[in-house]
């Protein structure tokens, strides 16, 4: 086999399915989105239906919605995650059961994870059970609406909930590969605790902080399951919102579905250069390290 | 000193608690007959709720076997397909890697609805919408980048020295590939077999939407459990579903380790 080919040859059976899938997929969303959908006799390309969209205030509800889901819950499952990997480092008598434990919700389906949330927070699950019984409310009602509610609380706990150990996860695994020596030294140099965790490990973990940050961004961004079941109806998560367009019996309805789409699509690709940027700053900052 | 390290342990207990605990309320549930406000505890316990999907006459049990097979499918496919792609982008120099690079972890990145919606029209086309085929393609793309970002690392540790020995010594390429390269990479086909699994395993919307109703995988029966507020019913299909992931991965590491031996790992 030709030396220079190879590596092209190996990637062919990946790029061949993302091409024709993932690629086409976009393609054709985005191609609808332009107004161009032969099947019903749309031939003519046109930014209308960007222009619809952006103008509907229902929609920029919407966008709103779940670009505050995807920040709170990352930005609170990195914070808890970081804490949580440190501090099962930190505590000596580890190699005990909470090293495997805490990895359980990594297996769990975002679906279940919202089921945990109303077990426990819906207005009739068990926190304002508890509560209840302790007599600091008196009915159900009293519970504040945490599920179904237009601050995305339920949703975001649910995010939350699947993020902080996957965080947690990522960054313990980094942080226990780190050589303690480095630590050591700043140690008996006389930085404290707090100096090693910032000027050491910190700028040490942080391109996997940053890169499992923008995973789960992302995916509480763009999914489509947990807004579905806690999540209000007004502002409808975007996903959600384009699924309800798409389910639309009129056709000529797709383009609008497909400029939504979109919109969804560019905006999680800004947010990645975003990323690449400060990622950029940052290892600049570091001295490249 | 004895004071910090005490500082984080609580912190790291309680954390754990709060992830621990949904999860047991959730067995709680299962396994209640009766459990209504504002009691603490079920008033009843009782198996209706894993009975009702653990019963051979139920179609829950059948079709938990069926997203077993389907993901299982999916997994072994993302693994063929990754390891070449992972070998050539974790140890190969060449022209167009950083598109490839780029390429192959867009998928987690571009929401899944998007890419769903826009190839639905093109699958129903070509006849595999609301077939199996037609899943099992499409839960390739959100599964390829994990296998391939796993893979690529351990490439990238492993390098191509060993391959290179043995090939001197004079060993086929099939040899290489089986004794050598296979056993070394063995502790990533597990980490991204696990992983792979889970995404296909727990996927909702793309089946939901490019298998059409006619193929129904266990997150699908599941689900409108939980979109009712079924308690006990949403929360006995979890269990069973969490349970049913524990045991293929556990089977899935007995049976790479015991092939190619490699150490104690405890991959999730």
């Amino acid at each position: 086999m030709n030396k220079t080919m190879k590596p092209y040859m190996m990637l062919m059976p990946a790029t061949i399915i993302l091409l024709g899938i993932f690629v086409v997929g976009l393609t054709m969303a985005l191609v609808q989105s332009l107004g161009y959908f032969p099947a019903i006799g749309l031939q003519e390309f046109t930014l209308k239906y960007y222009r619809e969209v952006l103008t509907d205030h229902r929609f920029l509800a919407s966008l709103r919605f779940s670009i505050w889901i995807a920040f709170v819950s990352s930005g609170l499952s990195v914070i808890i995650g970081v804490l949580l990997a440190y501090s099962i480092m930190k505590s000596k008598q580890k190699k005990g059961l909470e090293e495997i434990v805490y990895k359980l919700p990594v297996i769990v389906p975002h679906a279940v994870a919202a089921l945990l949330v109303y077990n426990v927070l819906g207005q009739s699950g068990l926190l304002p059970r508890v509560l209840y019984t302790l007599g600091i409310i008196s009915e159900q009602s009293q519970f504040p609406a945490l599920l179904f509610d237009r601050n995305g609380i339920g949703i975001i706990l649910a995010y939350l909930w699947k993020g902080a150990p996957f965080i947690a996860m990522v960054v313990y695994t980094v942080l226990s590969n780190i050589n303690d020596r480095l630590s050591e030294v700043a140690l008996n140099l006389g930085a404290n605790n707090k100096q090693v965790f910032w000027y050491v490990l910190l700028p040490l973990i942080m391109p996997s902080i940053l890169s499992s940050f923008i995973i789960i961004f992302a995916f509480s961004f763009g999914a489509f399951e947990v807004p579905f079941l806690i999540g209000p109806t007004t502002p409808r998560a975007l996903p959600v919102q384009a699924y309800v367009e798409y389910m639309n019996p009129d056709w000529g309805h797709r383009p609008y579905t497909m400029a939504i789409n979109m919109i969804l699509t560019f905006v999680s690709f800004g947010f990645i250069w975003l990323y690449h940027r400060t990622f950029k700053i940052i290892t600049k900052y570091n001295g490249g390290a | 000193m004895k004071k910090k390290s005490n500082f984080f342990a609580i912190i790291m207990h309680i954390t754990i608690l709060l992830l621990i605990a949904p999860l047991l309320i959730l067995v709680v549930w299962s396994f209640s007959r009766s459990w209504s406000w504002p009691y603490l505890l079920p008033q009843e316990f009782g198996l209706r709720g894993i009975m009702h999907v653990l019963h051979p006459s139920s179609r829950a049990l059948k079709n938990l076997l069926f997203s077993i097979r389907l993901s299982m499918i999916v997994t072994i496919i993302t693994l063929i397909i990754s390891i070449p792609a992972a070998k050539a982008l974790g140890v190969y120099n060449f022209k167009g890697k950083g598109f490839f690079k780029v390429l192959v972890l867009a998928p987690i990145i571009v929401p899944p609805v998007a890419v769903a919606m826009g190839i639905h029209l093109t699958f129903i086309r070509l006849g595999i919408a609301n077939t199996f085929i037609g899943v099992v393609l499409v839960h390739l793309i959100p599964c390829l980048p994990y296998g391939i970002r796993i893979l690529t690392n351990v490439f990238e540790i492993v390098g191509e020295s060993m391959e290179q020995q043995a090939k001197v010594l004079g060993a086929n390429p099939i040899q290489i590939f089986l004794h050598i390269t296979l056993p070394l990479i063995a502790p990533g086909l597990i980490s991204a077999g696990s992983l792979v699994f889970i995404v296909s395993f727990s996927q909702y919307f793309l089946t939901f939407l490019i298998g059409g109703g006619r193929i129904i995988t266990f997150p699908m029966m599941m689900f409108p459990y939980i979109q009712s507020g079924d308690r006990m019913m949403a929360s006995s299909y979890s269990l069973v579903f969490i349970l049913a992931t524990l045991v293929v991965l556990v089977i899935m590491e007995k049976a790479i380790k015991s092939y190619y031996g490699t150490k104690n790992y405890f991959y999730l």
